[in-house]
């Protein structure tokens, strides 16, 4: 009995220590990974400037300085008035016929360019899917490149470009495009790869070529997957095509610079709401889209 | 399985078998000539669309063979990639623009966490405020991070500083979206027995729905980092420094070599990174 008793006691001491060294391992390693992130989120603040002096001393007070000079001056009593009158919303918005045509244009770069990206993504993603690609070097090949072009920023692409092509939309479709073939060639791969590969073989044995294989075999499968990888892009693009002009590659942006330019700071949050509005709008008009799709694939 | 040997020859279909076919089933046989014309109207329809909305964005084959012939000029000049002795500037540079994109995403971070929890249906249940939450965090989403940082840079002057704002203002509705997310999915029933034991709501919540989303939050703010290196080398373009103001410096005196070396250093510093990352959130995920 007391010698039972004196066992179990051992073991609980033996099990208590070896708890404690592995509680005490688990904190230490907690610490370190804490100190090594903090000093990693202290230094980059650092490097950014967070802390230096030369922002000023007070950030809450710019903000709202900020926010001061972009909040228009409207008087409620002249709200609707004509562009001449201060404070009527229409000489808020006075270049509403122009900015209107601009935005028309950002929607135009953004449909082009996704209709672009579709296209080239369509391709790459036949060479860059293993069960259909017509060798593995190719595979490799497209799946890298498309890696790479995946990692350059639209804008970054859209600035040589406008080099190359001059000021206008021409060099933002071709950059928007490029950015989109190159997610949408991965996307549609992860897609073509998925597909049930049955089909492709019934083809096959009877004599498809290669086209007829992935004509009948492949997208009937896949195509709903495509429209609404599509149409998401196409909503990521609106949104990209309105920084384009930044940099001189057409569409709204220009204005938004031009804006800045000026110190028209209410200008540009009249811009800034036109830019929400028609992402609301293109928002709607693909989901609606989508659905449809979705019903068209249910009824089919 | 089949194989490709076990593959007959295809059958040939004769004109008489043809012919029997068009007698059972002549709809299947020949399309109808209504469907066909509805079919080419539409083809048409959709490509003069097409072709006007080319039109309306100079997309036409001479504006695109114009600036080919220049950007082949520009490919050109690319090699070999040099950097004029610009090596310990440029990959200062990339060190700013690094540091901008973990400054930036920390403080998405920490404005998206109580964001997150108000876009999720566990917390706030109204099903109209759930709606309106959740659609305004898709509506800012789309706004890109150069349009913040226009503004920003002229509040908070020429820097990184003003940077660091607009990426955390473009990451908070796109953390917040993926945070709510991951609440909405996480289990109920460990807080369900939390509470049942007696627990609090702030226990159930330290223990019941913390050490389950937790990881999938940090792997969802890694991969923002991600993103964010890619936002951050942009903004320099309007002034925030960085990587994107050294290029945007070289492709205006046309230096395209030095340019091309920017760019390899670029992509490599962005692919180390995203492998690093995947393969902290892999170990996060999978544990």
């Amino acid at each position: 009995m007391q010698q039972q008793d004196a066992l179990k006691s051992e073991i609980i001491r033996e099990f208590e220590a070896q708890r404690r060294v592995t509680l005490l391992r688990q904190r230490t390693q907690q610490i370190v990974v804490l100190i090594g992130f903090s000093a990693l989120i202290a230094v980059c603040f650092h490097v950014s400037g967070f802390f230096s002096g030369s922002q000023g001393s007070d950030p809450w007070g710019r903000i709202a300085n900020l926010l001061n000079i972009m909040i228009p001056d409207l008087k409620p009593e002249a709200l609707f008035e004509d562009r001449g009158t201060a404070g009527s919303l229409s000489s808020w918005f006075y270049d509403m016929p122009t900015w209107l045509a601009l935005l028309w244009e950002t929607v135009q770069i953004a449909i082009v360019a996704t209709l672009f990206g579709i296209f080239g993504g369509f391709w790459a993603s036949l060479l860059a899917s293993k069960n259909l690609s017509p060798s593995p070097y190719i595979y490799w090949l497209t799946r890298r490149t498309l890696e790479v072009i995946r990692t350059l920023p639209d804008l970054i692409v859209a600035l040589i470009l406008v080099a190359a092509f001059g000021v206008g939309p021409l060099p933002g479709v071709i950059a928007i495009a490029l950015g989109t073939m190159a997610s949408l060639g991965k996307l549609y791969s992860e897609a073509n790869e998925a597909a049930d590969m049955r089909p492709v073989e019934a083809v096959k044995a009877v004599g498809g070529s290669w086209w007829a294989q992935v004509r009948f075999g492949i997208l009937p499968q896949v195509l709903p997957h495509y429209a609404s990888y599509g149409l998401l892009r196409l909503e990521i693009n609106v949104g990209g095509a309105a920084a384009l002009g930044v940099v001189g590659a057409g569409g709204i942006g220009i204005e938004l610079s031009r804006a800045i330019t000026y110190t028209e700071f209410d200008t540009y949050f009249a811009l800034l709401i036109l830019i929400i509005g028609l992402i609301i709008l293109i928002d709607l008009v693909s989901e609606a889209i989508r659905h449809r799709l979705i019903g068209l694939e249910a009824t089919a | 399985m089949t194989t490709s040997a076990a593959i007959p020859a295809p059958h040939h279909v004769t004109a008489q078998e043809m012919q029997a076919a068009r007698a059972i089933a002549p709809h299947l046989v020949d399309t109808p000539l209504a469907v066909h014309a509805r079919r080419l109207a539409l083809w048409i329809g959709l490509s003069a669309v097409f072709v006007a909305l080319c039109i309306g964005v100079d997309m036409t084959p001479a504006a695109f063979a114009k600036g080919l012939s220049k950007l082949a000029d520009f490919m050109g000049g690319m090699f070999p990639p040099n950097a004029a002795g610009g090596e310990i500037r440029i990959l200062q540079a990339l060190a700013a623009t690094f540091a901008m994109a973990v400054a930036g995403t920390f403080l998405g971070v920490l404005g998206a966490i109580p964001l997150g929890l108000l876009g999720a249906k566990t917390f706030v249940s109204n099903p109209v405020l759930h709606f309106l939450i959740r659609r305004s965090f898709d509506v800012f989403r789309a706004i890109p991070a150069l349009v913040w940082a226009l503004i920003l840079i002229v509040a908070f002057g020429l820097g990184p500083f003003g940077g660091v704002i607009a990426l955390a203002l473009t990451d908070i509705p796109r953390i917040a979206k993926l945070y709510a997310e991951a609440i909405e999915n996480s289990d109920p029933r460990p807080q369900e027995g939390i509470r049942a034991t007696g627990g609090q709501r702030r226990a159930a919540i330290r223990f019941g729905l913390l050490p389950e989303v937790l990881p999938v939050m940090a792997s969802q703010s890694l991969y923002m980092l991600e993103s964010n290196f890619r936002n951050a080398a942009i903004l320099g373009i309007v002034g925030a420094g960085g990587i994107g103001f050294e290029l945007e410096e070289r492709i205006r005196i046309f230096a395209f070599d030095q340019v091309a070396w920017i760019v390899i250093a670029y992509v490599l510093c962005v692919m180390a990174l995203d492998y690093v990352s995947e393969n902290i959130r892999s170990k996060l995920v999978h544990g």
